[in-house]
């Protein structure tokens, strides 16, 4: 028991396993599943000075790695920050999942998830991580497709994307083995970096492989797809930044900063135009997620500049961003009995619940990257790193922001219309915001404009995050 | 003869492989998946030790057997009927598949010049065969069972291609964990289709 790996992924694990068997008691299920990733978030930070804790003068040691089929997996103090960012995720989606219909298995599988993504940072060689990522695309599948409707086109392009991925990753760390004593490999060098890279756009699903991202948020209920696509987005994040570490070769690519501007750009872009004319807000979310790539994908770029501060700076604002859209979104499909949120749904809804619709419009416009909200610091500096750097990557970037705020004015617009009447008066909605929505709306208002106003907040716990990545740092 | 009997499981694999891209008959194309697996065992029995070459065929047919329980389940498997003419969307498939498997057979020496050299040609024919049939059965379909026979195909390729450069036991384990929770979610898919077409 007194082993890292045991503890933050092993014992998660098989908890998750127990709560699967006690599927039947859901409440216990969601208090179980809320308070354990706590738990280990807490003791993550604990330990995460050193793997040393003395209580009543006895000492307390753990070690920090595990032999499993003969690979190491290890875990060290330095690297507990990461664990405990994704099991903070894992509480801040079970917390509240009892207020929305989600899937039955949404608190077992929702751990078990987690637990695989932070074995996905320590497995080594870390190249086999490919494999942990591709059972964590088919756990999903349970939460994203629920029982009693067909399977539909998003799980199914999400499920091939994800198994098209884990091949190239494989076959990139078998290329390139060896490669740092031969620096005259130029060729295997460029394959190598190939291969990598379109693993990760399909993984990611960037532009113009991104479609699987708002069929599949259209598809499933918004509170699991966010989950699963902030756990995707940070869990990726950290795992990309793991091979600019470890390969000396792909981090000195001259081509690749160039490569990863343009790919900012272009998420950017796309999320931005393509939202622009959207008329459903579920679809939105999956749009919102590629934008957010797009940011991160440039905060690599500028890594030399000052990138990497800016990633762990942006972790949980960004974290919170996404948590406060999907509470709305669930919020708004909850009271006005829809699965979908089309704009004809939302028609005149802020004079019926004004509370809710101002949470949705205010989370809709902190990830657009708006002053005042959590987002904007990072952001700003990602804008003007971009300024300085290229002309047409800043210029195609304001592009898809101007498209998001397209989207915002037509969603807002709808919103005040009071258009169809029958919504006003449908007997299928509640017409009264509850007290406890109303007190919810006004903490996470908070939540998502206090870090705008005072950056520190959020970033200063996560500010030695990256530090185990001592080739970037 | 010898070099012709070594070949017999490629071209079996690779046929059953088509047959699964062309047909679509549930009882066809699990005989076809297990005849694919089974002759993939001398194949990777090429390359590994024989209890090692084992686990992938055995995983093979615990994922056929999974699936033809579900299919059993939902009054999926039906008499074989062999005498039904081809449709216009199978001669296409079939020929596709063939077109490609020709490709690849003139553009196989170069790729084992160029980028894996340590690969027999006839393992690399019949994995890289087997990734280019799963792919277009991704490709040309969306019914949720074939999908999942397209992944598994495609996986079972890549799985042979490995076995020839490295081999790990952890890959290995994570591999059939794969393979397996993969024929869970063709279970799963299957099921959901049969619930939503009663309802």
């Amino acid at each position: 028991m007194s082993n890292t790996v045991v503890i933050w992924i092993g014992l998660p694990i098989a908890l998750s396993f127990l709560l699967v068997s006690l599927q039947k008691y859901q409440k216990i299920t969601a208090v179980l599943a809320t308070i354990i990733p706590l738990i280990l978030a807490g003791l993550a930070v604990l330990f995460s000075n050193d793997l040393v804790l003395s209580i009543a003068g006895r000492q307390f040691f753990l070690e920090d790695s595990l032999v499993l089929f003969g690979r190491t997996i290890q875990i060290t103090a330095g690297q507990l920050g990461m664990v405990s960012v994704l099991y903070l995720v894992c509480f801040a989606w079970n917390a509240f999942s009892r207020l929305f219909i989600v899937s039955q298995w949404f608190n077992s599988l929702s751990l078990l998830i987690t637990a695989l993504w932070v074995s996905v940072q320590f497995i080594n060689p870390f190249i086999y991580s490919a494999v942990v990522i591709e059972l964590i695309a088919l756990t999903s599948v349970p939460l994203l497709s629920p029982r009693g409707t067909p399977a539909k086109n998003g799980i199914i392009r999400f499920l091939s994307m994800q198994t098209l991925a884990l091949p190239l990753i494989l076959v990139s760390g078998w290329m390139v083995t060896g490669i740092e004593t031969s620096p005259s490999a130029q060729a295997l060098v460029l394959r190598g970096a190939i291969l990598v890279l379109i693993g990760f756009i399909l993984w990611v699903g960037i532009f113009p492989l991104h479609s699987w991202l708002p069929m599949l948020a259209e598809e499933s209920h918004p509170w699991t797809i966010s989950f699963l696509l902030v756990l995707m987005q940070v869990g990726l994040a950290l795992f990309f930044l793991k091979f600019l570490n470890q390969y000396g070769w792909l981090r000195n690519l001259p081509e690749l900063d160039t490569f990863l501007k343009w790919i900012g750009a272009l998420c950017i872009l796309s999320a931005g135009v393509i939202a622009a004319f959207q008329s459903n807000l579920n679809r939105m979310l999956g749009y919102f997620f590629l934008a957010e790539t797009g940011y991160l994908a440039f905060s690599m770029a500028f890594r030399g500049s000052g990138g990497l501060e800016v990633l762990t700076m942006t972790l949980f604002p960004r974290i919170l961003a996404h948590w406060a859209l999907a509470v709305s979104l669930a919020s708004m499909q909850r009271i006005t009995r829809s699965e979908t949120l089309t704009f004809e749904v939302l028609k005149g809804i802020i004079r019926r619940y004004p509370f809710a619709s101002v949470l949705l419009l205010a989370s809709i416009l902190n990830l657009i990257g708006m002053p005042l909200f959590s987002l904007y610091p990072t952001k700003h500096i990602v804008w003007k790193l971009i300024s300085t750097d290229n002309l047409p990557l800043s210029l195609l970037s304001a592009v898809g922001v101007l498209g998001m705020l397209t989207m915002f004015l037509r969603l807002f617009s709808t919103m005040i219309n009071p258009g169809n009447q029958n919504h006003q008066t449908g007997s299928e909605e509640s017409n009264v915001e509850e007290i406890g929505l109303i007190i919810m709306v006004v903490v996470i208002l908070m939540v998502i404009i206090l870090p705008g106003l005072f950056p520190n907040v959020l970033s200063r716990p996560v500010q030695e995050l990256l530090i185990s990545f001592e080739n970037l740092t | 003869m010898s070099e012709i009997l070594t070949q017999i499981p490629i071209y079996l694999v690779l046929l059953a492989a088509l047959v699964n891209l062309t047909r679509r008959q549930w009882t066809i194309n699990l005989v076809a998946l297990t005849v694919q697996y089974l002759f993939l065992f001398p194949l990777v029995r090429s390359v590994l030790p024989m209890e090692l070459a084992l686990i992938q065929p055995f995983t093979g047919l615990m994922v056929t057997l999974i699936l033809y329980l579900t299919l059993v389940s939902v009054g999926g498997i039906e008499k074989v009927k062999l005498n039904i003419k081809p449709t216009s969307g199978e001669i296409f498939r079939a020929l596709a598949g063939l077109l490609l498997l020709v490709m690849l057979q003139s553009f196989l020496p170069g790729l084992q010049r160029e980028v894996f050299p340590l690969v027999p040609s006839d393992h690399l024919f019949a994995s890289m065969g087997l990734i280019l049939i799963g792919l277009l059965q991704l490709g040309t379909i969306s019914e949720p069972f074939y999908i999942a026979i397209g992944i598994l195909t495609f996986l079972s390729g890549f799985q042979l291609l490995y076995y020839a450069l490295d081999y790990s036991y952890l890959l290995e384990a994570l591999l059939v964990t794969v393979n397996l929770l993969l024929a869970i979610v063709g279970a799963f898919f299957i099921v959901k289709n049969a619930e939503s077409e009663t309802t």
